[in-house]
């Protein structure tokens, strides 16, 4: 059998298969918009953790990291430690969120900003906002998709088509099953994950060069340095590296899709402890490092966005069709599923936040779970419309999400803490780290190697902080969290 | 008193994964073949749920 045949069916019967998993396991289920939003705040700890390491360990983690190892070399370290310290960060105030949560009956970020400062004008415009910048993330998913399926057709089939369809198939999946179907099909999705990575870091760089170190002495010998940053102010030195893992682990939670996992849980202990936890799954990143290490010296010569084809690409020329399937297909659901997750974070918030809040259509649970559904598909559509324009690597696509996705972090952590600040200041705050994010779309490097998107988060903080203290929010209309 | 020193246990750990590594950005020593910055980073993730773990002990108290 030709060998595109044995690893497209083999990608085929995994995808089709977790989806099916997941369809039976959520069948008895009756729908309504907490449950199809928030799995009606029920998950214990064990799914939750699935829920969170099934939305974050994604196409990006999959092929990115490994094509930043591959392509950069130790500017890839950040993605390891910017989970960790967002983890960190998230111990403190995201038990306090899902408290706030739970008394006054949220679902999204934009319900969190409303109520507490009492501005359905806030929760509107952050709907908006996020409802928006959801659809580079699921480009990036799109994107990795596409690499995995061209690789897995062994350049014989036009792939468009084969992404189309899956993302299809995912669209039409998170349509019918909410959250709840997304936290069971990551039940397999993060199993077959774990086992690819682990042949991937491992077996590889034995089976080419006999062990990892063997391997790494390889890279260090041709490329000297690979594995250290450089110093100073230079593109993807020091500062930038700094800069980067302070941004992005701020906005590690920043995303509609986040505010739900965190709403599904049934208590904050459960939070807490997920908080504690997830730091450890990080460790597998170690592994795609390996992978992508491994491509550098057997594969080498990809440049730019083709750098994130790495380890696959080596499968495809020295392993059987049916190992590239494998891998292939645990890949294909580390992008679909993720995405089903972002679709149904920003539908929600859009919903919910713009439809019901800022126009009155979608009061009602049933409406609501109509619309909710309707923009599933209308955000598949524009990110299938972005995919189809946008051709950039993978972790550039998501560090242009972080950008504009960190810039509602200091509206949130004032909201718990400083009783000052007023709709008028976080929003103030917000369009301008938004115009500082956008401009600098335009610089690949900032001033003094900084990263542009934390220095827009510093003048977002900066005019916040300065108009809470020129015009303090004279009386908070709801009484304080504790 | 409490607070704040949960809030500095809890500041190592990160600090390490970000400042710091200006102080280890080297290759050597390498550890099982790993280049020593990236021995750094797994080291402190992989210690960082103990600090956690000790932070919630601290709130526990509290």
């Amino acid at each position: 059998m030709r060998p595109e045949i044995i690893a497209l069916a083999i990608i085929a019967v995994i995808v089709f298969g977790t989806i099916g998993f997941a369809l039976a396991g959520v069948r008895r289920f009756k729908m309504d918009p907490q449950e199809y939003i928030v799995g009606s705040r029920s998950f214990g700890a064990l799914l939750l953790w699935i829920l969170l390491a099934g939305e974050i360990y994604t196409s990006f983690t999959f092929l990115g990291a490994a094509g930043w190892a591959y392509g950069k070399g130790a500017p890839a370290f950040y993605i390891l430690a910017y989970g960790t310290i967002g983890y960190t960060i998230g111990y403190f105030y995201l038990p306090e969120v899902w408290r706030i949560g739970k008394e006054r009956n949220l679902l999204t970020w934009g319900d969190l900003l409303a109520d507490r400062y009492d501005s359905r004008a806030l929760g509107v415009a952050v709907g908006v906002l996020q409802f928006f910048l959801t659809v580079p993330y699921v480009t990036l998913q799109l994107t990795g998709l596409q690499i995995l399926l061209t690789i897995a057709g062994y350049g014989r089939y036009d792939s468009v088509a084969a992404v189309g369809a899956a993302f299809a198939l995912i669209t039409l999946f998170v349509f019918t099953s909410g959250l709840r179907g997304a936290a069971w099909a990551s039940v397999v999705k993060d199993a077959l994950v774990l086992a690819a990575v682990l042949f991937a870091g491992i077996v590889l760089p034995i089976h080419f060069f006999g062990s990892p170190a063997a391997m790494l002495d390889r890279v260090i010998a041709a490329h000297p340095d690979w594995m250290t940053l450089k110093t100073g102010t230079q593109q993807y030195g020091i500062v930038w590296y700094i800069s980067t893992v302070l941004l992005t682990s701020i906005g590690f939670f920043m995303g509609p899709a986040n505010a739900q996992s965190i709403y599904s849980a049934h208590d904050a202990k459960t939070v807490r402890r997920n908080m504690m936890l997830m730091p450890l799954y990080q460790l597998v990143i170690i592994l795609v490092f390996l992978a992508g290490f491994t491509a550098l010296v057997v594969v080498p010569g990809l440049k730019g966005p083709a750098a994130d084809q790495s380890f696959v690409l080596l499968l495809q020329r020295y392993y059987p069709a049916w190992v590239l399937g494998l891998v292939a297909g645990t890949g294909c659901l580390a992008a679909l599923l993720p995405a089903s997750v972002l679709l149904l974070g920003a539908a929600s918030i859009f919903s919910k936040n713009v439809l019901t809040d800022a126009f009155g259509i979608a009061t009602s649970d049933r409406s609501r779970l109509f619309w909710t559904r309707a923009l599933v598909l209308i955000v598949a559509a524009l990110s299938l419309v972005l995919w189809i324009f946008a051709k950039t690597s993978l972790v550039d696509l998501l560090l242009f999400y972080y950008n504009g996705i960190t810039q509602l972090f200091p509206g949130i952590i004032f909201a718990l803490v400083w009783k000052r600040a007023s709709a008028w200041a976080v929003a103030a705050g917000l369009i301008t780290g938004e115009i500082v994010a956008a401009y600098s779309l335009h610089v690949s490097v900032g001033p003094w190697g900084i990263n542009p998107g934390f220095l827009a988060l510093v003048a977002n903080v900066a005019v916040c902080c300065t108009v809470a203290l020129v015009f303090p929010r004279t009386a908070r209309a709801l009484a304080p969290s504790q | 008193m409490n607070a704040l020193a949960r809030v500095l246990l809890a500041v190592i750990p990160a600090f390490m994964l970000s400042f710091a590594v200006a102080g280890v950005n080297r290759v050597e020593p390498r550890v099982f073949g790993l280049p020593f910055l990236l021995v750094w980073i797994v080291l402190w993730v992989a210690i960082t749920p103990l600090f956690l773990y000790g932070v919630e002990r601290l709130r526990r108290k509290a």
